[in-house]
């Protein structure tokens, strides 16, 4: 099985500009605006910025949870969407345990990193990657950056719009 | 349509509890574009002339540019205008952060508020949902707690703007903060909000901005980008902020100490960006789309002064630092967080206080004035202690808390001398004897002695190359020469134009003034691709002008003549003691008959011509008064 890859943020060097979370609406649905973006930014004091993508965990209970069978994994390993298929019924965004995908108000459908690599081309400070967990363990050996995330989890992934 | 705005203005009668949306008149737009310049034109039209600033009858206004929450770099901007109750003039403000683009993405560009309310309220916009509501609960609270608990009730996706005790009591220099630590600092309008009793204004936005272009919308901002991260400025601007600006400035004897007697200050090492970013620097932090990230995030571990949040920029280090004669940094970056926890501008702040410290050096000012305080220079406790008494007005700090010119118009015996203020308002951290362009600039700005009305700092680190391209080679040397007052008038001119125009489109003055990296062309181009919108220089220059005319014509309307365009005489008068530029005075007169030349002003009433106002299109505002033929 291929190592599977997904993007990551330091909440120590991330700055909270934003610049990927509008890349990502733009690229994608040709408007500014962080509900219609793939990746989130959450500024939790102090002094932390986190940036936050879809994982793509292993046993993805996205792509279970949906009942129209919507959510695949490709052969490169990426999680994506059929928008044919999707209703915007919020299944699978109920299931995400990192509030990683949404449903984009506009199309009614489910949005979520596909790990395309334009945020990070325009990262300004470095602080967002697109890595592996074999890597992530490489150059984080201590767990720093997840204990972080770990750390303010219920913060991170309340879902608050859900409730 | 405009593309790229939220579309929509609300204006709140506090006094009847009524809301009402607008949609944003395209016809000021043309003439005055958005930010800054809407808020020039509608408050000149709706605040009388004669009230109180702290009257029901003041207008209180909060815009966005046409480029906040665009992807232009450093775009996150909003500004905030009233009559002041420091300066009784015009009073604008301006903040990064987050607010400003949440508010274009709940639909709107601007809000205003006439009246007053009987109870503390805050207004709540959530989308389309606009409603004031109870402040009972946030009244009497810091910034910082205000934010906690309205974030906790709205949601932490919410951003807000807000005033801490000292904006409560009516502190003549309370500053409108939001996003817990960036401040609108200048000009006391947190008192107006206090005046009203408006606590807040909590906003989330979920929709969308369309840009005009979307095709070449990624390409452009991408080459802005990549002119931003490649400029020299750049790399020091990440590392240190504005902190640094201690060392540089103590270098041509700039750093304002000991109340401005001074332009260099001995403890400077101490409480330099050196300092501050090797022993308490956490992180850089940006606002939206900054790539330049000069906010601090700082903490102080342990001992009094301990404390974890955002650090003092230069100017902070120079008002409570070299200008009360200060080489206590911790106490330095606590009383800058202090300033924001209560919501002061920490430069009328300081300013304050070395006027009090001076007094009392002089032995004007004794301990049966103060409380018992000892005001002598570098006393950090008692610095310290007086921000608190200041934002709850108790004892001294009542006195101090009028700011430095009424407190000096009170107290008398002539501490009036060592007051260091244009038009009431203190003077930043720019001594001007070191940089006469400074000097100009204080007295011109509409909002009272300030640096970035026009933040003329092409004569301050070598931009010869910018001065060839926006003036042309006859300039050279001498608009370059910072000692030298030849065409001082003219560069302040175009620098005041070019600024209103960035403070009308919610960009930064970093970026476009220092380093000038961005001008008239790049945001000519960022206002078609974002907005649809064609303007060329000389169409963004005539509206500069106009907004900077309409603040002339707003001032004079409430009695300015060119006798308020004055600096306190020890900066024109004595000159500067010691340091790189000792024995300079700053030449006021020959800089401001050049520059009231240069803008068609009178030359003694400071007032515009008939032919400036018709070539301006600004007749109609003028109505009434008296005005000068050339």
């Amino acid at each position: 099985m291929v190592d599977l890859k997904f993007v990551i943020g330091d909440p120590r060097v991330c700055t909270g500009c934003m610049i990927c979370v509008n890349v990502c609406s733009m690229r994608y649905f040709k408007v500014i605006s962080p509900e219609r973006s793939r990746v989130r930014a959450v500024r939790i004091e102090p002094g932390l910025d986190f940036t936050l993508f879809c994982r793509n965990c292993e046993d993805a209970p996205c792509i279970d949870a949906c009942p129209e069978e919507a959510l695949s994994r490709t052969s490169k390993g990426v999680v994506i969407v059929n928008n044919k298929k999707c209703t915007g019924c919020g299944s699978c965004v109920e299931a995400c345990p990192y509030d990683a995908i949404r449903i984009n108000p506009d199309t009614e459908k489910a949005i979520k990193c596909i790990q395309c690599d334009e945020c990070i081309k325009r990262c300004p400070v470095d602080a967002i990657w697109m890595t592996t967990m074999r890597e992530l363990e490489e150059r984080d050996p201590d767990g720093e950056i997840w204990a972080l995330h770990e750390e303010h989890s219920e913060e991170l992934y309340s879902k608050e719009d859900l409730q | 349509m405009i593309h790229g705005v939220g579309g929509k203005v609300i204006w709140v009668d506090l006094t009847k509890r009524e809301i009402e949306k607008m949609p944003i008149e395209k016809k000021i737009v043309e003439k005055y574009l958005l930010g800054a310049g809407y808020l020039s034109k509608v408050l000149f039209d709706s605040i009388p002339v004669g009230i109180d600033p702290l009257s029901p009858k003041n207008v209180l206004g909060f815009a966005t540019g046409l480029l906040t929450a665009s992807m232009f770099p450093q775009s996150s901007r909003h500004v905030v205008a009233a009559l002041s109750p420091l300066t009784d003039v015009w009073g604008e403000s301006h903040a990064a952060g987050f607010w400003g683009p949440e508010l274009k993405l709940a639909g709107y560009d601007a809000i205003f508020f006439t009246g007053a309310s009987r109870n503390p309220v805050y207004l709540n916009i959530n989308d389309s949902t606009v409603e004031l509501l109870s402040a009972d609960d946030v009244w009497g609270r810091d910034v910082f707690e205000t934010d906690d608990i309205l974030r906790e009730r709205h949601g932490k996706k919410a951003r807000l703007i807000y005033i801490g005790q000292a904006g409560e009591n009516l502190v003549r220099f309370a500053a409108v903060m939001n996003d817990r630590d960036r401040a609108s600092a200048r000009s006391g309008l947190g008192a107006v909000m206090g005046s009203k009793k408006l606590k807040a204004i909590c906003v989330r936005g979920t929709g969308k901005i369309e840009v005009a272009d979307p095709k070449k919308y990624m390409d452009t901002m991408d080459e802005f980008y990549r002119r931003m991260l490649a400029n020299p400025f750049t790399p020091g601007r990440a590392k240190y902020g504005t902190t640094n600006l201690v060392e540089m400035m103590q270098h041509i004897g700039r750093l304002p100490s000991y109340n401005m007697r001074q332009g260099v200050f001995e403890g400077y090492e101490k409480i330099s960006g050196e300092t501050i970013t090797e022993k308490y620097l956490v992180k850089p932090r940006s606002d939206w789309c900054c790539l330049q990230r000069c906010a601090r995030y700082t903490t102080v571990k342990d001992g009094p002064y301990k404390y974890v949040g955002g650090s003092p920029e230069f100017e902070t280090q120079s008002s409570l630092g070299s200008r009360c004669g200060n080489d206590n940094l911790e106490s330095v970056l606590f009383g800058h967080h202090l300033a924001n926890q209560y919501g002061m501008d920490t430069i009328s702040l300081g300013g304050t206080i070395s006027w009090a410290m001076e007094a009392w050096d002089e032995g004007l000012l004794t301990a049966d004035d103060t409380d018992g305080i000892d005001l002598s220079w570098g006393n950090h406790e008692s610095i310290v202690k007086l921000i608190k008494m200041i934002a709850f007005r108790e004892g001294f700090g009542d006195v101090l808390a009028e700011g430095s010119a009424r407190a000096a118009e009170k107290i008398g015996r002539g501490t009036e001398k060592f007051v260091m203020t244009v038009k009431k308002q203190e003077i930043a951290g720019q001594e001007p004897r070191a940089q006469k362009s400074m000097g100009l600039a204080a007295v011109t700005a509409a909002r009272g002695a300030d640096h970035l009305y026009a933040f003329p700092v092409l004569d301050e680190a070598g931009f010869d190359d910018e001065i060839r391209e926006r003036f042309g080679e006859e300039y050279l040397p001498e608009m370059a020469e910072r000692l030298n007052p030849k065409y001082k008038g003219i560069m302040v001119k175009e620098c005041e134009d070019f600024m209103v125009v960035v403070e009308s489109l919610g960009l930064c003055k970093y970026g476009t003034q220092i380093p000038p990296e961005f001008y008239y062309e790049d945001v000519a181009l960022a206002l078609k691709v974002h907005n649809g919108l064609e303007f060329t220089r000389a169409d963004l220059q005539i509206i500069g002008e106009r907004i900077v005319n309409l603040n002339r014509l707003f001032n004079a309307k409430r009695g300015v003549t060119r006798a308020d365009d004055n600096l306190p005489d020890r900066l024109t008068k004595e000159g500067a003691p010691l340091g790189p530029s000792k024995g300079e005075v700053v030449e006021l007169d020959q800089m401001l008959d050049e520059y009231y030349m240069k803008r068609g002003w009178d030359n003694e009433t400071g007032i515009p011509y008939a032919s400036t106002l018709k070539r301006l299109g600004l007749v109609e505002e003028a109505s009434g008064m008296e005005i000068p033929d050339e």
